[in-house]
């Protein structure tokens, strides 16, 4: 008898441990008295400023366009960046009362009006781009693809397109996912319907630029929305992203702390890994135009501005000196660009976050 | 008695234990079609019989064209200009059956682009003969080196022979334009035999025993290299300069071998090499291609095999190849219609490979369109 007992205590155990086996290899939910939504739709979400923010970027990204064919101005795109004397087509956003600018990491403050006076300066010559000379240049694959280029190849607007990324985008939800996991936001009284912290949360997820029910529906996503689809083969971003945002927004509007921290941890390392992915897509992208002038400078430019935009990440795992020996990869004048160099910084930022065996593929 | 009770609920203990936590050791190695397709065999036999030949055959015309360009360089006169254009034409023809195999050695040195990027860059060119320098390795010229320079320089810096001898005799720059030329010639044989050694080398291993279908697989890269190289045949060598991209303007001088003018002669060299893979045929007769691969997979078009589906097409865009006459660029001039209709058949083989074929074998394309952001 005693022993029947042991051996039936022992297959218990098994059981028991077999059980708990299965489960950590799948997800726990912490405390099962709620229910993840499979999209957006919490009935009291509030992203709008996000949203608001994002179509000012777009408004300045279709003014930058206008370098293509003639001298733009750069006091309507820096009155842009700051909200000032109406600029916007969108009447709503000249009224809204929110700028792009006081949202940016400081060094993304000052750079962009920077990255304006540089395109400003290329739309303004009349020749066509070659190296030493600034101007427009005409992809050799695509008649129809311009890109407007410094005398050393950068395409600026591009550079502004991935530093909004960084500077704006990146910033604020790191910044808020930090937050978060610091318990340091009010998750108790309600204002305009939401907690603090919910529409916080709320505000991260409209930066990412997606449709609530993505990434079934990728309709109009933007920005990081549309990079984590690019990069979705190597890295599977979107669906990271989209459940910790669900599942931690659900854990915030029922009080569930440990979830909600974890979450937010999941965000904000993400944050920083997309970024990575994207650099090695447009490594990918260069060599796939590696024989186009025009069109490979502009990639490299997309290139160059992602690794650069980790500086405007405040959570960053990456040092600034890590970053600067990147940087220091790229050649000063991007006429000067070799397979060499393409290789190297693929690999540096492959080895660094972890990429090498989806290099290629991203 | 109480023993085998033991023994049966260890057993079954075991069994729990194992079945539990199976699920995080599954592993997939690679066979997603569940058929004995021997594709070790077809990759022994194209790299055998239609890869190692062809950068074989190609590093000898680059080693003759290199000794055409040094007997011209020493003595520049008509003669040695004709053996010259002559060398080049051989070697710009195999060049037709070699591009496809970007990948592992080619890929590594970046073979295709630092052999064939065109238009060539006609300032680059002057710009580098001029000042006498040239960085072989700056991307920036890369379109202005490999056979597209060769095919300006040898053909297109006179109108006429005469006139062309006399920008390497005559001429303030010809001392310049030889050294350039060498340099061109030279680079060209250097990149060849590096390719053909590592074939000939351990790559060969390499090619034949990763015979999955993942993305580092052999038949993963050759599938999609055979789809980008055929892409650029049906995109660069006639529907870009057909104006298929620009709304019907037309780009006749983008066309491949513009100043030689044997640009159709090439693009049906060049599909007929591309067939030739897909069929497994080579010298040495029929071997196992991608054709019995999708046979064997039993794989569907309409109605119909998708092999059967592919061959035809190939035979229909060949045969509308061949009703285009060289210069293709004078054809785009005077009858871009027929040019922009063989586009058309063109492109309806890149479907067929690209998305039937691919996803029948289970494989994923890795590049993307490129057609900017």
């Amino acid at each position: 008898m005693k022993k029947s007992f042991t051996v039936l205590s022992f297959i218990a155990a098994v059981i028991i441990f077999a059980t708990s086996c299965k489960k950590s290899s799948s997800v726990t939910p912490a405390t099962p008295t709620y229910t993840v939504p499979a999209t957006y739709n919490f009935s009291n979400a509030n992203f709008a400023d996000a949203k608001t923010r994002l179509g000012m970027y777009t408004e300045m990204s279709n003014v930058m366009k206008n370098a293509l064919t003639g001298a733009i101005s750069a006091t309507t795109l820096k009155n842009m960046f700051t909200n000032t004397s109406a600029p916007f087509t969108t009447a709503a956003y000249n009224t809204s009362g929110i700028q792009i600018k006081d949202q940016g990491f400081s060094l993304y403050q000052t750079d962009v009006p920077s990255f304006i006076d540089s395109l400003v300066k290329v739309s303004q010559s009349t020749q066509p781009a070659s190296r030493g000379v600034a101007g427009v240049g005409t992809s050799s694959a695509n008649a129809a693809t311009k890109y407007a280029l410094t005398a050393t190849g950068v395409n600026y607007a591009q550079v502004f397109n991935k530093a909004t990324m960084g500077g704006l985008i990146t910033y604020q939800i790191v910044t808020i996912m930090d937050a978060v996991a610091n318990a340091t936001i009010d998750n108790t009284t309600v204002v305009n319907g939401e907690t603090a912290l919910e529409h916080s949360w709320d505000m991260a997820f409209g930066y990412w630029g997606v449709p609530v029910d993505f990434p079934t529906n990728k309709t109009g996503a933007i920005l990081w929305g549309s990079y984590s689809t690019q990069v979705d083969s190597g890295y599977h971003a979107n669906k990271i992203l989209m459940d910790a945002f669900l599942k931690g927004r659900a854990a915030i509007s029922n009080k569930d702390k440990a979830t909600i921290t974890e979450q937010a941890n999941i965000i904000l390392q993400t944050m920083e890994k997309l970024t990575a992915a994207a650099v090695l897509q447009e490594v990918k992208e260069i060599k796939e135009s590696i024989n186009d002038n025009v069109a490979r400078n502009s990639r490299l430019s997309e290139c160059y501005g992602f690794v650069y935009s980790f500086k405007y990440n405040p959570k960053r795992k990456i040092t600034d000196a890590q970053i600067d020996a990147i940087l220091a990869l790229f050649p000063k004048n991007f006429y000067d660009l070799t397979l060499t160099d393409v290789n190297n910084i693929r690999d540096a930022v492959a080895k660094q976050y972890d990429f090498v065996s989806v290099q290629d593929i991203l | 008695m109480k023993k085998l009770i033991y023994a049966a609920l260890l057993t079954a203990a075991a069994f729990i234990l194992i079945q539990s936590c199976s699920k995080s050791s599954v592993n997939n190695n690679g066979s997603t079609d569940g058929s004995s397709f021997d594709r070790k065999a077809m990759l022994t036999n194209l790299s055998a019989n239609i890869i190692i030949p062809a950068y074989t055959a190609f590093q000898a015309s680059t080693v003759s064209l290199d000794a055409a360009v040094t007997t011209f360089n020493t003595t520049p006169n008509a003669t040695n200009l004709t053996a010259l254009q002559a060398a080049f034409k051989a070697a710009y023809q195999q060049w037709q059956a070699t591009s496809v195999f970007d990948f592992g050695p080619a890929e590594q040195i970046n073979f295709r682009v630092n052999t064939n990027t065109y238009p060539t860059d006609v300032n680059q060119i002057n710009t580098n003969i001029s000042s006498g320098i040239y960085n072989k390795d700056l991307l920036a010229n890369l379109a202005a080196k490999g056979l597209p320079a060769m095919d300006y320089l040898l053909f297109g810096t006179g109108a006429d022979n005469t006139a062309v001898l006399a920008q390497f005799t005559t001429d303030g720059q010809a001392a310049n334009r030889k050294s350039y030329l060498a340099i061109l010639s030279a680079e060209l044989k250097t990149n060849a035999a590096t390719v053909l050694t590592a074939w000939n080398g351990a790559y060969k291993t390499t090619f034949i025993n990763a015979d999955g279908t993942d993305q580092g697989s052999s038949t993963g890269l050759l599938v999609n290299q055979l789809v980008y190289d055929y892409e650029i045949l049906k995109n660069y060598e006639v529907g870009i300069p057909a104006g298929v991209q620009s709304m019907g303007t037309t780009f006749p001088t983008k066309v491949q071998a513009y100043y030689s003018q044997m640009s159709v002669q090439l693009a049906l060299l060049h599909i007929q090499a591309i067939q030739n893979i897909y069929l497994g045929k080579s010298a040495q007769g029929d071997g196992s291609g991608l054709d019995d691969y999708l046979v064997k997979v039993n794989a569907k078009y309409n109605d119909g095999s998708l092999n059967d589906a592919i061959k035809n097409q190939f035979a229909v865009a060949i045969g509308k190849l061949q009703a285009l006459t060289d210069p293709l660029s004078a054809n785009i001039t005077n009858n871009n219609a027929a040019v922009t209709a063989a586009y058309t058949e063109l492109q309806k083989l890149t479907v067929l490979l690209k998305t039937d074929m691919t996803s029948s074998l289970g494989i994923l394309i890795t590049f993307g369109d490129n057609d900017g952001d």
